[in-house]
């Protein structure tokens, strides 16, 4: 599997693109910058969202009505940071392939697609019956802080990517080479 | 006494001559003394705790930097869901009063958590952001944003919000999303730059 990752990335840094991408100082910076300030978007209406249901933020709006209206804006942050995402990992495909950060990133994202999908399901089964309470009961509060927690520690990730502490180029543990999948023998880091 | 001179805008008028001298001392050459004068305080940052911890321990570093970058997303989102309803774009069936007061309490603590945070990140890198002029523009952009959002917009969204010219409404929404973006971005510069 290591070995596919590796050489799926091999074929993604040979293209002519992913190299104009990398070596060009402003694309790639705007991609990035993009990617870290659509968080405003993205993250921001998220976490307003969820601290409307612990009861930290805009006790007095509806819970339904709130997580509605913004969820629009903040799915348009998440297709934008997505896109940048992508063309980040494209611009540099081996090192964020092999990135213990990026891999950690990347599994607690599935874990917030999965956690999103029941928050909704569980908030239309029951909202009618606490829309206006200040704070939504403890199965919703329990995905709030789920989502709060996860993404708190993707942010951390996305940010750790970029420090080199576990990459496959240096000599790591065998726990960090299996976490990392680093390839015995591969020549481009 | 000005408010008696300026009439119902003294607050705005004084801020704004705030942030024009503030721009016109740091584009001139009056700022060189000053400039010179507070290096030993930059100097001081590094040796304090937050600036051994920065230096050595580049997790520690991360960390507060990603808590800050958690803050700024909150920071952003209160502006927006603000301001976007200043605009009439989001929460457009939620009084303004309600939207923007509530934002407003989420506000604080997120600039709180960007002000903490940031003078952590400072303190490590203090002799490397004190040479960078991309942090001094941000320096700018923050003091102009705070002054903006607690002495303009917010005894102006104060007033009956039925009662202010909503031209006048929507051009601070619009001010209020370019200076915090504005603060945003420079604080990304400062990434690219050094």
């Amino acid at each position: 599997m290591d070995e596919l990752i590796y050489n799926i990335a091999i074929w993604f840094d040979d293209t002519r693109w992913s190299t104009m991408l990398h070596e060009s100082y402003y694309m790639y910076n705007w991609v990035e910058s993009t990617h870290v300030l659509t968080l405003m978007l993205s993250l921001g209406m998220l976490f307003l969202i969820d601290l409307r249901m612990l009861g930290y933020a805009f006790p007095d709006v509806p819970a339904s009505k709130f997580a509605n209206r913004l969820n629009f804006p903040m799915l348009i942050g998440f297709t934008v940071m997505f896109i940048t995402g992508i063309l980040l990992f494209y611009a540099v495909p081996v090192r964020t392939s092999q990135s213990v950060w990026f891999r950690i990133k990347m599994v607690l994202l599935v874990a917030c697609a999965i956690n999103a999908y029941l928050f909704h399901k569980r908030m239309s089964e029951s909202v009618s019956s606490w829309d206006n309470d200040a704070r939504a009961p403890k199965r919703i509060r329990t995905g709030a802080l789920l989502s709060l927690g996860f993404w708190s520690i993707i942010v951390m990730c996305g940010r750790f990517i970029a420090y080199d502490w576990f990459d496959c180029q240096y000599e790591q543990s065998a726990f960090i080479e299996f976490v990392a999948g680093c390839v015995d023998g591969q020549t481009r880091y | 006494m000005p408010t008696a001179i300026l009439g119902p805008y003294t607050r705005s008028i004084l801020t704004v001559t705030v942030i024009a001298a503030t721009l016109m001392f740091s584009f001139t050459y009056a700022r060189i003394n000053v400039y010179t004068e507070i290096m030993p305080f930059f100097e001081w940052m590094e040796t304090t705790w937050f600036g051994y911890i920065g230096k050595t321990w580049g997790g520690a570093f991360a960390t507060i930097q990603a808590g800050h970058l958690i803050g700024l997303g909150v920071l952003g989102g209160c502006v927006l869901v603000s301001d976007g309803r200043l605009l009439g774009l989001i929460l457009t069936d939620v009084p303004h009063r309600t939207v923007v007061e509530r934002a407003d309490k989420v506000f604080y603590w997120a600039l709180l958590t960007l002000l903490a945070t940031g003078i952590f990140m400072a303190c490590g890198v203090a002799m490397k952001i004190y040479y960078l002029p991309v942090y001094w523009y941000k320096m700018l952009a923050l003091v102009a944003g705070m002054l903006f959002h607690y002495c303009v917009r917010r005894p102006l969204v104060a007033h009956d919000l039925e009662s202010i010219n909503p031209i006048i409404l929507k051009m601070t929404a619009v001010a209020s999303i370019l200076v915090w973006f504005l603060v945003a971005a420079t604080g990304r510069w400062i990434g690219f730059s050094g």
